[in-house]
């Protein structure tokens, strides 16, 4: 008697770590500019990777739905980050209400056609930001930007596409 | 402090450098950007470097329990096992169940590890216990898979009570647990029973003498009951010879016996015969002197 092997069990989460953690932690450094908040949004996408885990149905799924988090968390710590900032210097915000993580960085010494590129990027809407994100500072195809933003893959290019014309529009 | 200043400036015209690109980049088509832009090799590298053992000690409060899982053939059909530290904690037949079903419900709970010889072990004890050896199914098992309490407990005492070559009612059981009407949820307890034979819900029966139901099909109940002792009937009664063994007092009595009747019932369990009431350890009547 013999055990038959066929149970087909997706890999082991520390296999789907080892695969994906350079990836994203250089995503993160891209996004945010800032290593502690890199070190801190790590964590948190791979906490919550680990809680989700069990649920996701296919390996392939793993890879957008990283990149989807890891998105969410930048915006999320930018707008706090923002917030913070407003606070301390009453209201006075140079970056024009902007949510995205990478280009909330301090201002100071930021080149001044990048401040401006920052505000454009803050005022795109949600998905096209996002999407853009994901194209340009994580390399994502777009099949995989589609799956995390759960749409297909042409309307995923469509949104990248949108974005960056806006932005030339803006320059 | 003029070093200082001087890094200040070298690193704000890096960062002048940087922006250029990154603008160009940005712009330029829709392709990713390049690595100019980006935090290089050494930079990530010293990040993870960093973040690994806090990372660590994160998984570390969040980590669910391992399990370990397998497929083997044994003589009562194909099973899926799966086994944690603590014990046995699913033994389910694959006529039955759907291997990705019992797999689903099993990770929301446990990091599943795929273990060919934890199935393989189980299923010689399966084999072994079918040949008569009935001892050969005592390891722990780990009810964490059973969702109320009164169930748990109703597996413990049925595991505890109930020994091979014996079976109990439905009724009996429910009223061992304190819920004397309870048998209908004792049925049930029954039938999401996740270690079969582990925990022997085949030595429950109904109260009119015949065997009931069974999770895995009522011909592998009558397979694990003949090989326990007992002749199963064509209508799927058991024998009228069969012995009543009582557990406080560890007496065995003819079904007819005055004392056995007076006996509380929930107490009492159904021998196949004498034999096997007295290798359960129980010693026979006075009165009714069942053979």
């Amino acid at each position: 008697m013999e055990a038959t092997a066929k149970l087909n069990l997706p890999p082991p989460f520390e296999e789907a770590l080892g695969r994906h953690e350079r990836e994203i932690m250089r995503f993160l450094l891209r996004m945010t500019r800032d290593q502690n908040d890199a070190l801190d949004l790590f964590q948190e996408t791979w906490l919550r990777a680990y809680r989700a885990y069990p649920r996701l149905d296919s390996e392939q799924g793993l890879r957008p739905w990283l990149y989807r988090i890891a998105t969410n968390l930048c915006r999320n710590r930018a707008r706090d980050n923002l917030r913070r900032a407003r606070v301390i210097s009453n209201g006075d915000d140079p970056t024009g209400g902007d949510h995205h993580a990478a280009f909330a960085a301090p201002a100071g010494g930021a080149h001044e056609g990048v401040i401006h590129l920052r505000r454009a990027i803050a005022g795109l809407p949600h998905k096209q930001g996002q999407a853009l994100m994901m194209r340009k500072f994580a390399g994502l195809e777009y099949e995989e930007i589609g799956a995390a933003l759960e749409c297909s893959a042409d309307s995923a290019r469509a949104s990248v596409y949108q974005a960056l014309k806006k932005l030339k529009a803006i320059r | 402090m003029r070093k200082a200043a001087k890094s200040t400036t070298v690193n704000i015209m890096n960062q002048t450098l940087k922006d250029e690109i990154l603008m160009r980049e940005m712009l330029g088509d829709d392709g990713p950007l390049g690595m100019e832009s980006g935090p290089d090799d050494a930079a990530v590298d010293a990040a993870l470097r960093a973040v690994r053992p806090k990372l660590a000690r994160t998984l570390g409060r969040a980590r669910r329990p391992v399990a370990r899982v397998g497929i083997v053939d044994s003589p009562v059909g194909r099973l899926l096992v799966a086994e944690s530290a603590r014990g046995l904690l699913a033994v389910q037949f694959l006529e039955v169940a759907d291997a990705p079903d019992v797999l689903a419900g099993l990770k929301e709970g446990f990091d599943l590890v795929e273990d060919p010889q934890t199935a393989t072990r189980i299923g010689h004890e399966i084999e072994r216990y079918i040949k008569g050896d009935m001892h050969a199914l005592d390891r722990p098992v780990d009810l964490s898979l059973v969702r109320t309490d009164f169930q748990r407990r109703a597996l413990m005492r049925l595991r505890r009570t109930v020994p091979p070559g014996s079976v109990i009612t439905y009724q009996a059981l429910a009223a061992a647990v304190g819920a004397p009407s309870g048998q209908r949820a004792i049925g049930n307890t029954m039938a999401t029973n996740p270690v079969p034979l582990y925990v022997p819900c085949h030595r429950v029966i109904r109260s009119d003498g015949t065997i009931g139901n069974y999770g895995g099909g009522v011909p592998r109940k009558i397979k694990l009951l003949r090989a326990e002792g007992f002749s199963v009937a064509r209508d799927h009664r058991l024998p009228a010879s069969s012995v009543m063994g009582h557990l406080v007092t560890h007496i065995f009595c003819r079904p007819q016996c005055h004392a056995a009747i007076r006996a509380d019932p929930a107490k009492a369990v159904i021998f196949a015969n004498a034999d096997r009431a007295r290798s359960a350890g129980l010693r026979a009547c006075k009165l009714c002197r069942p053979a």
